[in-house]
């Protein structure tokens, strides 16, 4: 939970980044990198071609569990939206999930061989990796797909089954909350306290990542979704 | 040490015979109190459960709110058995009522060894890793699922633990189940 204020279009980027390093990311997401000098959050967007109010809004429904759009700018682009997400998921692919995989690998190659329970944790994150994996695809085989589609107009048949995070079946988070807690509570044996903590950070890291993406396609993707098939 | 069942019922009848069935499962000699003025009298930290019905409840949720992980309220209405109140129904006899006890009661009695869940949750997790559902889990230890939920609902208190996968990673990890 962040003490940062709501972010407007005068609020300096190093400003947040400074109070909250994992906005960071978000940045990155735009195009936007580290050696933010003096810029706003208006001037990044000028320079970008991005709507500044949609900037401000997907950083603070980052950054607040308590923060919901009070309204949805016409000027929004749900392809924007899907670009965000979509960076957010290669993100995953090619970031996080490898780095947690490496620390993994290395954690379990400097610990106690008979220590059989970093062996488990791996072949459990193993599994949460590939229900990850299973998920992205379907945003880039379905969902994404058919926002698109809503947007431009294309066809009369649209796909609206999207995908809903209140299923019964554990989800993802849930997976990696249990793994985080079966290392900060339960881990046992010999093994190398600093390799253990960069996995349980890498963690952590994702999985509070996904929680604060979750709050973007939850309270501003579904929202125009849903708009945008109603007008159909 | 001993363990302290209190029963506080607007019915009399009733109240003894849940003593005696007490007595009879558990061979615990349980108090059965008239009035919240008793209750509120005995020391709060010596008592393991207490059995009481929806009436007194509702009239008195300032003292049962904060004892409510270790309250059962007995209603005569099919009971919604997931939340936060351990609702018990009694359209079924008293069968329901010793499972809940039992969930607490059996709780009690491992809470001086050094695992960290009872005997009875370990039966529990062993099923659930196992790939079974909670009907199936209630069936095969001839218990309500109600008292499956509170036994799961402990599990997961007490180990972080949430997801059915990591539930059985856990059982593995423990030697509760054999690793795939």
């Amino acid at each position: 939970m962040t003490n940062l204020a709501l972010i407007n279009h005068d609020t300096k980027l190093s400003d947040i980044v400074i109070a909250e390093p994992s906005a960071l990311t978000v940045l990155n997401r735009f195009g936007i990198r580290l050696g933010l000098g003096d810029l706003t959050v208006a001037r990044a967007c000028a320079q970008l071609g991005i709507d500044p109010d949609f900037m401000a809004t997907i950083i603070n429904t980052y950054l607040h569990e308590d923060y919901f759009p009070d309204r949805i700018h016409s000027t929004f682009k749900a392809a924007t939206i899907v670009d965000y997400l979509g960076q957010t998921n290669n993100y995953y692919i090619h970031f996080h999930l490898p780095v947690i995989e490496r620390h993994f690998g290395l954690l379990i190659s400097k610990s106690d061989p008979a220590n059989n329970n970093l062996g488990l944790m791996l072949k459990f994150f193993m599994e949460v990796k590939q229900q990850l994996l299973d998920r992205i695809a379907d945003d880039h085989e379905h969902w994404f797909p058919a926002i698109l589609q809503a947007e431009a107009n294309a066809s009369d048949t649209i796909e609206t089954s999207i995908r809903t995070d209140d299923c019964d079946a554990d989800t993802v988070e849930d997976k990696l909350n249990d793994l985080i807690s079966m290392m900060v509570i339960h881990l046992s044996g010999k093994y190398d306290t600093n390799l253990a903590l960069a996995v349980l950070m890498a963690l952590t890291s994702l999985k509070n990542d996904l929680t604060q993406n979750n709050r973007i396609r939850n309270r501003l993707l579904k929202p125009m979704f849903h708009v945008l098939i109603n007008n159909h | 040490m001993s363990r302290q069942v209190v029963i506080i019922l607007h019915n009399a009848m009733e109240a003894a015979g849940l003593r005696r069935v007490i007595d009879d499962t558990f061979g615990i000699d349980a108090h059965v109190l008239h009035t919240i003025d008793q209750l509120l009298r005995l020391p709060a930290d010596h008592i393991d459960v207490v059995v009481t019905d929806a009436q007194h409840f509702v009239e008195n949720l300032r003292t049962f709110l904060p004892r409510k992980a270790r309250t059962i309220v007995l209603v005569d209405k099919p009971a919604l058995g997931d939340g936060d109140i351990n609702i018990v129904d009694t359209l079924h006899g008293t069968e329901p009522i010793v499972d809940a006890l039992s969930a607490f009661l059996d709780e009690k009695d491992d809470e001086t060894s050094a695992s960290l869940l009872s005997q009875r949750e370990i039966e529990v997790l062993r099923l659930v890793a196992s790939g079974m559902i909670n009907k199936q889990i209630a069936d095969t230890l001839n218990i309500s699922i109600n008292t499956v939920l509170t036994h799961r609902k402990n599990i997961t208190a007490k180990l972080g633990i949430k997801s059915v996968s990591g539930l059985s990673f856990y059982a593995m990890m423990n030697g509760i189940i054999d690793p795939k």
